[in-house]
Formats: C-alpha cells, sequence, structure tokens
C-alpha cells in the first residue's frame, strides 16, 4: 500500500489515541467520580481541573436546581410539532468539549461510565449529576396521566406512584425517585410523553438540595 | 401515499428510509434508545422520539413501545427496517389493530412466509429449485437420522425460525448429528423462542445467490436482477456484488424469472429477496425468503435506478407497481463493502468507541450509506455495521478498481474497523476471478486472510 498522506496520520492518529485512551480512562476512573462526589455536596456552579494536556470541567445544568436537567424545557418543545429540539446539547460548546472526554472514558472503561451516564439520561450533559433523585421521569412513549399523589406539597415515599403513563392504553406507573415532597409538575396532563422524560419535580427533604 | 412515517429502527438504515420519506415527501419521526440519543438520523429527522433505554428489548424490539410511539406523533405508517422487529408477523398484526400501517408484507403474507421449512415447500410447489431438505419439521432424534440418511450427508441443521446463523450447524455423521441436534434445539429456543428445527443438504463449496422481486397487492410483480452475497463470515455477509460472477447471463435470467414467477403465485406481496445456494455446476437451490428491504440493497438500485425502499413505502401504501419487467434495465457493476466495527485481526470482535475522523470517499460511481460523522460515539449494544460503501462501474473490473480507491480514501478513525480485508478481498486470487465461495473466508480465518494479502 502506497504510504498515502492520510495513511501515516493513521499511524501517528493511533498512538496518539492510544495515549489519550489511557489518560480519559485514568481520569475516568480516578479523578472524575471524586468530583463529581465533590460537587454534589456543595452549591458550587462549576469545578474545574487541569493536569497535564488534559482539564476537566464539571458544571451543573445553568438555572436548575442540583440534579435536575434541561431537559424538561428540551422535551416541552419537542412534543410540539415543528423541527425543534433534535440537537442535544448543541447549544453550550463548552459543554460538548467535557461531554466529548467523558464519552471517550466511557467508551474505554466499556459499561461503568457509560452505563450510569446513559441510563440516567445524562448522556451529553454538562454534570453526570444522578437526576433521577429530584425528580420522577416517564417508565414509557405514551400519554401521560398525574394522579392524585402528584399535587404540589404532597408529601411522598419513593416508590409511590405519582401517576401513569398510558402504553397502548396499558397505565404504567410513575413511581417517585426518592422520600420527599412533590413540587412542579413540568408535563400538562394527557400529553405526550416519551420515555426517560421529565415529568414531577421532588423536593428533597434535606437542607443542602432542597430549594423552593 | 402515507402522511407521516415511523422509522422503528437505527443507524445507516433509519438514514436511508429518512431518505427515502424525503424524496417521497413524507414526514419522517426516528425513534431512538437512550445510547442512540446523538445519532444521526435523530438529528435530521423531522422529529425523534425516545422509546425505551440502550438494551434493545426495551426499546427497538419493544412492540408496545414502537406503536405508542407511532401514536403519539401521529404516524400513520411504520417503517421497521432490517433485524429488530421487520420480519414478526405478530408485530405487523398489532400495528394493522391500531389503525396503522406496517411497512412490509401485509400480516398474513408474513404469516404464510414465516417458516422456513414451509416456505420452501410452498415455493418448491409453485415450480422453484429447492434444496433437498426434510420431510417437515425433525419429530424426534430418531426421525432426524432417518432423513439425514436419505438426503444424504453433509446435511445442516436448521432451526425453522430466525436467521443469523445461531442453532445452526453442519455434520458429516450420524453421530455428529446426534450431538449437534441437542446444541441446536437449546440455541434456537433461546434465541427464537422456537425449538422446530429441520435438515438442509449442505453443499461444500457453495455460493450465496439471491433475487430481488417486488409485488404489488394487484399482484403485478418484477424481478430486479440478482446479487452475489459469496463473501461471508460465519454465514454474515460482508461484501455484495451484482452480477453474479457464478452464473452465466442465461442462467441469471431464468434464475430471476422462475422466483418472480413463483413469488406472484403464492400471494407474496412487497419487496423481497429470494436467497438460493449456487453449486459448483451452477446448480441454483432455493433456501429462504427475505420479507423485508436488505441490508445490500443498494446493489440493485445502483444498477437499476430504482429506490427499492421509496418503491417499497409505495407498496405498503397500496399503491399499483407501475413497473414492467421490461422497464428494469440493468446496466454494469455494483459491489457493496460492509463496514463494520469489529476486528479482523481478532476473529472479528465487535468494537465500539468515538469516531474521531471520518471521511466518506467520493468520485463518480462512489455512494456511501452511513450514520457517522465525526465525534459520534458508536454504541457497543447493536450490531457492528457502521456503513455501507458501494461502487459501481461499468465493469466488474472497473468496479474493483474504484473500490480499491474508495476503500484508499474512506477513513474512519478511532474505531477498529473491517476496512483491511475488504482491500484484501480485492487483492484475493478467488475473488478477482469471481471464484468466492461462503466459506472461504472462515477456511482461512481473518487474520491470515490479511495476512497473505499483505505479502502479495
Amino acid at each position: 500500500m502506497p504510504d498515502t498522506g492520510p495513511q501515516r496520520d493513521r499511524t501517528a492518529g493511533a498512538a496518539l489515541r492510544e495515549a489519550d485512551h489511557a489518560g480519559i480512562a485514568r481520569l475516568a476512573e480516578e479523578l472524575l467520580p471524586a468530583l463529581i462526589a465533590k460537587l454534589g455536596t456543595t452549591h458550587l456552579g462549576e469545578l474545574e481541573v487541569r493536569e497535564g494536556d488534559w482539564h476537566v470541567r464539571l458544571r451543573r445544568p445553568y438555572g436548575t436546581a442540583p440534579g435536575e436537567g434541561r431537559r424538561a424545557s428540551d422535551k416541552a418543545s419537542r412534543t410540539q410539532p415543528g423541527h425543534e429540539g433534535h440537537g442535544h446539547g448543541r447549544a453550550a460548546p463548552e459543554g460538548q468539549r467535557t461531554a466529548r472526554a467523558g464519552g471517550g472514558a466511557s467508551g474505554i472503561t466499556a459499561g461503568t461510565g457509560a452505563a450510569s451516564a446513559s441510563t440516567n439520561g445524562t448522556g451529553a450533559d454538562d454534570v453526570p449529576v444522578d437526576r433521577s433523585r429530584s425528580i420522577a421521569t416517564s417508565p414509557a412513549v405514551g400519554i401521560f396521566k398525574p394522579g392524585s399523589r402528584a399535587a404540589s406539597g404532597t408529601r411522598v415515599r419513593a416508590g409511590d406512584s405519582l401517576g401513569t403513563v398510558d402504553v397502548l392504553g396499558v397505565p404504567q406507573d410513575v413511581p417517585a425517585p426518592v422520600d420527599g415532597i412533590v413540587g412542579s409538575t413540568l408535563v400538562e396532563a394527557g400529553m405526550a410523553v416519551e420515555y426517560g422524560q421529565d415529568l414531577i419535580r421532588i423536593e428533597l427533604a434535606t437542607p443542602a438540595a432542597a430549594k423552593s | 401515499m402515507f402522511r407521516r412515517i415511523l422509522i422503528a429502527n437505527r443507524g445507516e438504515i433509519a438514514l436511508r428510509i429518512l431518505r427515502a420519506c424525503r424524496t417521497l415527501g413524507v414526514e419522517a419521526v426516528v425513534t431512538y434508545s437512550e445510547a442512540d440519543r446523538d445519532s444521526l438520523p435523530v438529528q435530521l429527522a423531522d422529529e425523534a422520539i425516545c422509546i425505551g433505554p440502550a438494551d434493545a428489548r426495551r426499546s427497538y424490539l419493544s412492540a408496545p413501545a414502537v406503536i405508542s410511539a407511532a401514536l403519539v406523533t401521529g404516524c400513520d405508517a411504520v417503517h421497521p427496517g432490517y433485524g429488530f422487529l421487520s420480519e414478526d408477523e405478530t408485530f405487523a398484526e398489532v400495528v394493522r389493530a391500531h389503525e396503522l400501517t406496517f411497512i412490509g408484507p401485509p400480516p398474513e403474507v408474513l404469516d404464510r412466509f414465516a417458516s422456513k421449512e414451509g416456505t420452501r415447500r410452498l415455493l418448491g410447489a409453485f415450480g422453484l429449485p429447492t434444496i433437498p431438505g426434510s420431510d417437515g419439521m425433525l419429530r424426534d432424534d430418531e426421525h432426524a437420522l432417518a432423513e439425514a440418511e436419505r438426503i444424504g450427508y453433509p446435511v445442516l441443521i436448521k432451526p425453522s425460525a430466525g436467521g443469523g446463523g445461531k442453532g445452526m450447524r453442519m455434520v458429516r455423521t450420524s453421530r455428529e448429528l446426534e450431538s449437534a441436534i441437542k446444541i441446536c434445539r437449546s440455541e434456537a429456543k433461546s434465541a427464537f423462542g422456537d425449538d422446530s428445527l429441520y435438515l438442509e443438504k449442505w453443499l461444500d463449496d457453495n455460493r450465496h445467490v439471491e433475487v430481488q422481486v417486488a409485488v404489488d397487492r394487484y399482484g403485478a410483480g418484477v424481478h430486479m436482477g440478482e446479487r452475489d452475497c459469496s463473501v461471508q463470515r460465519r454465514h454474515q455477509k460482508i461484501l455484495e456484488e451484482s452480477p453474479t460472477p457464478a452464473l452465466s447471463d442465461a442462467a441469471r435470467a431464468s434464475l430471476a424469472q422462475t422466483a418472480v414467477r413463483a413469488v406472484v403465485a403464492a400471494g407474496y406481496e412487497n419487496i423481497g429477496t429470494l436467497e438460493f445456494l449456487v453449486d459448483g455446476e451452477g446448480n441454483a437451490f432455493f433456501i429462504e425468503i427475505n420479507c423485508r428491504i436488505q441490508v445490500e440493497h443498494p446493489v440493485t438500485e445502483m444498477l437499476t435506478g430504482i429506490d427499492l425502499v421509496a418503491l417499497q413505502i409505495a407498496i405498503a401504501a397500496g399503491e399499483p407497481l407501475g413497473l414492467r419487467q421490461s422497464d428494469i434495465t440493468f446496466n454494469g457493476h455494483a459491489i457493496e463493502f460492509r463496514i463494520n466495527a469489529e476486528d479482523p485481526a481478532h476473529d472479528f470482535r465487535p468494537g465500539a468507541g468515538v469516531v474521531e475522523r471520518y471521511h466518506a470517499p467520493g468520485g463518480p460511481g462512489v455512494r456511501m450509506d452511513s450514520h457517522l460523522y465525526p465525534g459520534y460515539e458508536v454504541p457497543p449494544y447493536y450490531d457492528s455495521l457502521l456503513g455501507k460503501l458501494i461502487v459501481w462501474a461499468p465493469t466488474r473490473d472497473a468496479a474493483i478498481a474504484r473500490g480499491r480507491a474508495a476503500l484508499e480514501e474512506l477513513l474512519v478513525d478511532g474505531v477498529t474497523t473491517n476496512i483491511e480485508i475488504h482491500r484484501a478481498l480485492l487483492e484475493n486470487e478467488a475473488f478477482l476471478e469471481g471464484r468466492m465461495t461462503t466459506n472461504l473466508l472462515d477456511r482461512v480465518g481473518g487474520a491470515a486472510f490479511l495476512a497473505a494479502a499483505a505479502a502479495r
């Protein structure tokens, strides 16, 4: 095979990539979990750490309480007809770069980072915060019907049914993810919702996270 | 025509269906799992809807999730693509029960062709030469041994349901048969929930040739020639071309005509593919029919200029075919290379990761159907197909030359791919002479195949 430009680049790229991957893997395994835990216990909006060629920035989604993503508004635009709401995380270039580092890391650690990020639906988010701690999400694609315990101010226990999402007429429970007090409902009754969509905010009882 | 179609699939085929919808002026809604949130079809669709988690059983394979998504987004039809729910007649029935149209054969047609063994007998009765095989399903070991004796070893044990090589074993003796049949039963049971097996005569050095057909609701049918899919690895196709180098022009035409006549007579509807094994003397034996769009459909599109996905949608919408056999002309030679995220040097181990750089080749006669983009993260949960590179030229030699140039230009950085195996194939004597058989790659092994090409 002739030694063409792209060919050489491929080899050089492979070496670079390997070094990158090693770095990312180390960041993902050692540094990131510690940083995430740190950010979770504070009211800080942003944390940045530099090390060698790498810098990691964790940032909470702006204008939201800890543990709540931008998804509520994202989905609201998406359920309306039209061409909006497809570019996940496209709005924030800074966030994109951070997310890329996270993406590479999850590829390397094969499951640990990637699995938790995707099951919590935080894939492209700036901060891999566990939002299920304060938001009840949709268990399925269907029509949302809030129940009697979805009224704002209701004290609920984790697992209590806050309503249902009807899938082809079969109701699927929307359970409260944590003990707490029901806050605002983010989707109107009778609206179509998708899997994982934020539905009902739960205010935690702990002082650090409760914000009303 | 439909107003709005739900695309119940992912990856390159979701993108391909989206493109067909655009040319037809039909809106398209793409379903996605949480692992595909950032995929290209999701970004390009008119609307996208998350139907479940990464686990396909709870997203792309979940009939309630898919149908609910179609209803809440106001779709009037569901395109299942290939794999997942595409040949599930129960799914097609439930789709129809919700007053949606399944884009594919109607449920009763899918049902008629659901059993591979039954289809072989059905189409055999309508004049197709079929591979010798067992008389019906295997009742027990005794029946299996007697039937194998009658057919003559080697024989292939095959499950009636499913595909992809699961529950399939080739055996050469009665002792092998006795031990393999238990394994096949349990594999078929766990993969397809159905452990019925049958036997087929095994041809050692066979070639795989398939005929593309299209039949409308009113019984008008045409064939669109054949594709040669003899380059395989463990019953998985990796390169397809048309016309097949295995048959003469007269034999190709006669096979395709026999095929379309049989499926029209048997009441088939929509596009479909009839698969044949061809032996060393050029005898073709029907093995099974695929009632869906196939991965390798672009090969036929390049030769005929027909958009098969658009045609499939139109037939499902009840439109007449609008084509006679004489309207279909075959021009030149096309080759498709499946670009997979797998490592040929390490037993084709599947890979995942972030595509750091991506460059699709271009130029005359070059087509790339792929959902890749720089920065795209290939999820580890689904099949390894990253895209298909298709080249066309007036002759086979010219197509091979274009294939070499295009493969040289194709760049996928960050994920290990099988591009090298394609480059090696285009240097391989058996391939260049058009003598590829389905067992060649497996016999040689991926690593040895690459080494042989590098030594040339």
